[in-house]
């Protein structure tokens, strides 16, 4: 059976697989979660080095944003996995950003300065949005020490990944409101080289793992450039010459859910419409929900209410519709956390109305 | 694991599996954590071996390589079966440029599962970066754009259901990511952008006599 001699052949050669394999340490990416997480809590003891773990998810946060490098990185997320590759630079004050999809949808984000262009071939549309001036960097929710309370933040490992020498962060949330991490974080870069996302009970429900990470000096102009074909496709961009008009509404949620406070305020216009929408950003350090308020046109459904909730990945959105108006809350936490807070906007001129209606 | 396996999975890199052998095995693979794993060794050593064929590993992944190779004879006696053996390594070979070598296994892997259907060729062929010449084994539609480097998705197969205009979500979801902590970004973002190709945006929709807000017995 000539297929047995080479399978002993190949024994061999399997054998110098496994070295080779080790030794360059590509296979991590390979792998689908560990489904106990073992690996994570065996080694357990705090560690009192300098940087607690607080501090190095702020270092994680800091590299992420202001580091420039080049990456791809495995996407996992309901039993699916999706290869995609980032680029970020940060060059004389202004980010650029490339996010694309290598897999199926072909989608890509590329963030220009404050440019923001959303290809999905998969719906032939591309949007454009153009945002005012220079927010680079501020408007981002930092960890602070109120997060500490609503999360459990501690170093479990110590870890080898991909070669490189990690600090496994482990954050679980202290309610049901938000999501936890598992984060192995570089020693040297405070690169996020493995990312873990858990519900309450600690299940992960997507993991990001890089496959290469190149931490680049300098990244050419032309690396953010989408390489998918737009032909054919429709534009739809935001309507810049119109001024965002000044609060004429207040709106502010009743009720939040513990932690969550109002980070920003401000209004906007969105790709394929000229209508101002007011964005409200709330966030408790570590997840964070934006809400738009739309007037919805009159007529049509405007009279009923009218709820509707979907799942982008482990994001949640929720809509709902108040006196006239749509309110539409996204973020990255749990289904009732968008639910629980765009049922409570409420515009603060009308908000008697709404309150008396039951 | 047993010889049996090795052996398969050894022939199979030989493209000399019968293709109904080979379909079970991949969907084997699909479920085994363990042979996935060995899969993707056998994929490092695959990929190496070929790199002779022109494609250019990581440098250093390559000096480590050959230095391993050099002193194993086994394996450079047979680092050159012919035959027929490149019809889908080609294109995986060329992902490898662009991905880097642990990448292949799962791009073979998804391109492989049952339920990835009809769209088979074509996530390999999209990930080809257009600077690597396309091989001419990955079969571009007759439509193909001239122009060399753009690429082109495939329509998906039907329309998601979905009732909140996905552009609308699309543009919320953009906008919130500007204001997102960093790594909760990294995320959205991902999910976003790989979402409706693998089905996972579920949308419901309630005509909702009740406001969510009474089921949160929200004491006022």
């Amino acid at each position: 059976m000539p297929r047995a001699i080479r399978a002993s052949e190949r024994l061999r050669a399997l054998l110098l697989a496994w070295t080779v394999a080790a030794a360059v340490g590509t296979f991590a990416a390979a792998a689908e979660p560990e489904q106990s997480g073992t690996t994570a809590s065996a080694a357990g003891e705090k560690t009192p080095a300098p940087p607690s773990p607080a501090q190095w998810l702020e270092r994680m946060n800091q590299a992420l944003m202001t580091r420039s490098y080049d990456g791809t990185f495995s996407h996992w997320h309901g039993g699916t996995v999706e290869m995609l590759r980032i680029i970020h630079r940060l060059q004389d004050g202004q980010v650029a950003e490339r996010l694309v999809s290598l897999d199926g949808s072909g989608r890509e984000f590329i963030r220009t300065g404050s440019s923001l262009a959303c290809y999905l071939p998969d719906r032939r549309t591309v949007l454009v949005e153009q945002r005012p001036g220079q927010e680079s960097l501020v408007g981002i929710p930092a960890v602070n020490a109120q997060t500490a309370s609503f999360y459990d933040i501690r170093e479990i490992a110590r870890m080898r990944l991909n070669r490189r020498a990690t600090h496994v962060i482990a954050v679980s949330p202290r309610d049901e409101f938000r999501y936890g991490y598992r984060l192995w974080i570089d020693d040297s870069t405070a690169m996020p080289l493995k990312t873990q996302l858990c519900d309450t009970d600690g299940r992960i429900i997507e993991q990001l793992v890089f496959a290469s990470l190149t931490m680049a000096a300098r990244i050419p102009d032309s690396a953010f450039q989408p390489e998918v074909s737009t032909e054919g496709f429709r534009w739809l961009r935001n309507d810049t010459a119109v001024p965002a008009p000044g609060p004429t509404t207040v709106w502010s949620a009743l009720k939040l859910p513990p932690g969550f406070r109002m980070m920003l305020h401000g209004a906007q216009t969105l790709p394929g419409s000229n209508a101002p929408v007011d964005h409200l950003v709330f966030s408790d350090g570590l997840a964070s929900v934006s809400v738009f308020v739309e007037l919805r046109p009159t007529g049509g459904a405007a009279a009923g209410t009218e709820v509707q909730s979907a799942r982008v990945g482990s994001s949640s959105a929720f809509s709902t519709t108040s006196n006239g108006y749509k309110i539409t809350a996204v973020g990255e936490v749990p289904p009732a956390t968008v639910q629980l807070i765009a049922s409570e906007v409420r515009a603060e001129e009308t908000a008697t109305p709404a309150a008396t209606r039951r | 694991m047993n010889e049996e396996l090795d052996s398969q999975l050894s022939a199979m890199f030989d493209d000399e599996l019968a293709s109904a052998e080979c379909e079970l095995l991949a969907r084997r693979l699909s479920r085994d954590a363990e042979l996935k794993a060995r899969w993707g060794r056998y994929a490092v050593i695959a990929a190496t071996i070929r790199a002779e064929r022109g494609v250019r590993l990581n440098a250093r992944v390559a000096r480590r390589v050959s230095v391993l190779v050099g002193s194993e004879p086994t394996l450079a006696a047979h680092s050159l079966p012919r035959r027929s053996a490149r019809r889908w390594w080609r294109p995986v070979a060329g992902a490898a440029v662009a991905a880097g070598v642990a990448a292949i296994s799962i791009l073979w892997l998804r391109a492989q599962a049952p339920p990835g259907g009809a769209e088979t060729a074509a996530p390999l062929a999209a990930v080809i970066p257009s600077r690597v010449a396309s091989p001419s084994e990955t079969a571009r539609p007759a439509s193909a754009p001239a122009g060399a480097d753009r690429y082109v998705v495939p329509p998906p197969a039907r329309a998601a259901m979905s009732v909140v205009p996905a552009t609308e979500l699309a543009n919320y979801v953009v906008a919130h990511s500007m204001f997102s902590p960093p790594v909760a970004r990294g995320n959205l973002l991902s999910s976003f952008m790989t979402s409706e190709s693998g089905g996972t945006v579920a949308v419901s929709a309630e005509s909702a006599q009740d406001p969510p807000r009474d089921a949160q017995s929200n004491p006022r």
